[in-house]
């Protein structure tokens, strides 16, 4: 199913929770929606799910306006990140539930509804604790139970919101990856709320960013990583270094490096972003100099902090080399190197 | 040293204060053995306060139940204009004196009150008679239940309800299958102190009763009755019966009390919530 939103906003008293938002999600799309916490990504998913009517905008399901269905109506799977289990029933309970609410006249066979439960736990993988309670279980076995049990009402649309947040990285890790197969096994359409930049890009075919309410920018992950369309999502989706741009006779510079051209003087103040690893360092004679005051290997990278001599900046400049490379040359704390900037972008400063 | 001190301190003070008089009331019951402690309980009179009293005790707590679920789960889970005012209402019968609950009574429903003339036109008393004790005992047992549940279902959020209304459960469905399991033990618990509170209420029963023997006299008003007329014996064996479902109510809530380390555990989900992100 296609869902897509027109001019929608809610506003909780004063608060905009989200303002004007137009967005299209295709059918079998999985699509990320990223953004820090009070950004409205929360929002937007629980108005797409029904839990919220939008004070402005329609809501549409397959060019149906959804606005204003009941959740009931809408045959969405959604998952939380509390997993939200039914506490005093089992897992199969759990699961089945969806189907033992629905009325007589269409309500499964019990031998149906226990054909259906069982496939499901075999799909997340579960078989043997059909007979368990939720406190019986692991946090990543439980909101594998919260999405089966989405799951066993045949959903058109699987809504997750920040599903896997309340778990440690590896768990986290697995799921994602167990999310992305599921997904493009059984391609539903799919939205995950998430504030984890990575996770955005690893598991969803279009991440849209959200900041404040608004969509920032939307596309596919790497398109997003690779060209931000502001400050906020440069910043957003990863480690920067961020130099105040100097304007002068219609450039800008960051210390003695010609970082921008314009034909007007821009009036505002800029920025100039640059990630980790596109620093260069090189011998001291090379570019600015600068010395190294911390190195942290971590796995196969290493980041190593840059204090730079004579630059309009203190703080130090933050760089990321490979394991090998930091090896081969033997960097060494307090070491003169030469710092330059393979790539860099220039944004409004806000 | 002053472990051991604190705890003498405490227990010489339950001793005198609590264990004593209870002790008390049983001994005098059947100072006279027990053919007249079972004389005096099985006294017409007194058989008619028990009745009563189970009566009152089964119109008020049902009402309160149902009014105690219904605000807890207004409160807990939706914003509205109104709240706290709701809240502060609802512990009015705790910070107001029983005495002036039932003056308020006789107010509005007593002959010269503000509804006396319509009563009396259509032949119906509520202040001496059992209406206006079911009133009063309403009124003062009224914020056990919502008490006890406010709190349990701000902490339960409305996650699982959200849930079950997605999986296309309907608003009863809900209430009934999702809702009720998660609060029981709590409402167990409310509808426990509750009861308690309404078979044991003097002082607004008091104003409203009229203290007529046989008709409109409650266990407790029966007690003040006998003692008034020096029937020591037979007022403490109506009063042991008053001091036994004191007992029964703090056995069952230790029982359920008891139970609570497992329902915690059961409740282990809810525990790790501490970084919800709703904006």
């Amino acid at each position: 199913m296609s869902i897509s939103l027109r001019g929608v906003s809610k506003q909780f008293g004063e608060f905009a929770a989200i303002e004007h938002i137009d967005l299209e999600v295709p059918t079998g799309a999985l699509m990320a929606l990223l953004g820090p916490s009070g950004c409205g990504k929360t929002t937007l998913l629980r108005v797409i799910a029904g839990l919220e009517t939008p004070d402005e905008g329609q809501v549409l399901f397959d060019g149906e306006d959804a606005t204003l269905w009941p959740i009931g109506a809408r045959k969405v799977g959604f998952v939380f990140q509390q997993y939200a289990l039914f506490r005093h029933m089992t897992v199969f309970e759990n699961i089945a539930f969806g189907l033992q609410v629905k009325r007589r006249s269409e309500r499964p066979r019990a031998a149906l509804i226990r054909k259906k439960v069982q496939d499901l736990l075999e799909l997340v993988q579960l078989q043997a604790t059909h007979d368990r309670y939720p406190a019986q279980l692991s946090g990543g076995q439980r909101q594998r139970v919260a999405l089966a049990r989405a799951m066993a009402i045949d959903p058109q649309v699987l809504l997750l919101d920040e599903p896997f947040g309340a778990l440690d990285s590896q768990v986290r890790h697995e799921l994602r990856r167990w999310l992305r197969r599921l997904h493009d096994e059984l391609h539903f359409t799919s939205i995950i709320v998430t504030h984890d930049q990575q996770e955005a890009i690893e598991v969803a075919d279009t991440v849209v960013v959200l900041n404040r309410g608004r969509i920032e920018q939307s596309g596919i992950p790497g398109e997003i990583y690779d060209r931000p369309s502001s400050a906020f999502v440069h910043r957003f989706l990863g480690q920067v270094n961020e130099l105040p741009v100097e304007w002068r006779n219609h450039r800008g510079y960051v210390g003695p490096l010609l970082v921008s051209e314009s034909a007007q003087e821009a009036n505002a103040a800029q920025v100039a972003l640059i990630r980790p690893h596109e620093l260069e360092i090189g011998t001291p004679d090379a570019g600015w100099r600068a010395s190294i005051v911390a190195i942290r290997v971590i796995g196969p990278i290493v980041r190593l902090d840059l204090c730079a001599e004579g630059q309009p900046i203190h703080e130090p400049l933050e760089a990321e080399i490979s394991r090998e490379r930091f090896e081969a040359e033997a960097f060494k704390l307090g070491q003169h190197v030469g710092v330059k900037f393979r790539r860099w972008q220039v944004y409004p400063k806000n | 040293m002053s472990r051991i001190l604190l705890i003498a301190v405490a227990l010489l003070f339950l001793g005198l204060f609590l264990a004593m008089p209870l002790l008390a009331v049983f001994a005098q019951a059947f100072s006279k053995g027990l053919a007249v402690y079972a004389a005096a309980i099985s006294d017409p009179m007194a058989l008619a306060a028990v009745q009563l009293t189970l009566w009152v005790a089964a119109i008020a707590v049902p009402l309160n139940l149902v009014f105690g679920v219904a605000a807890s789960w207004a409160i807990a889970k939706f914003e509205f204009r109104g709240k706290s005012t709701l809240i502060t209402l609802i512990d009015l019968p705790f910070a107001v004196s029983p005495v002036i609950a039932g003056l308020v009574f006789i107010l509005i429903f007593g002959t010269h009150g503000w509804f006396g003339g319509y009563l009396r036109a259509h032949h119906m008393r509520v202040v001496f008679a059992v209406p206006g004790i079911v009133l009063a005992t309403v009124f003062v047992s009224f914020p056990f239940i919502a008490r006890e549940l406010i709190p349990v279902m701000q902490t339960q959020g409305n996650d699982d309800e959200e849930t079950a209304l997605s999986l296309g459960a309907t608003g009863w469905q809900t209430f009934w299958r999702v809702t009720l399991p998660n609060i029981r033990w709590g409402l167990l618990y409310g509808v426990l102190l509750c009861n308690a509170r309404a078979m044991g209420e003097f002082g607004a029963v008091s104003v409203v009763s009229g203290h007529i023997r046989g008709l409109t006299n409650t266990l407790p008003l029966h007690v003040e009755i006998l003692y008034n007329e020096y029937n020591y014996t037979a007022a403490f064996a109506v009063a042991s019966l008053l001091a036994l479902l004191a007992l029964l109510t703090l056995a069952g809530k230790s029982v359920l009390e008891w139970r609570q380390p497992e329902l915690r555990r059961v409740a282990g989900t809810r525990q790790d919530r501490t970084r919800r992100g709703h904006p």
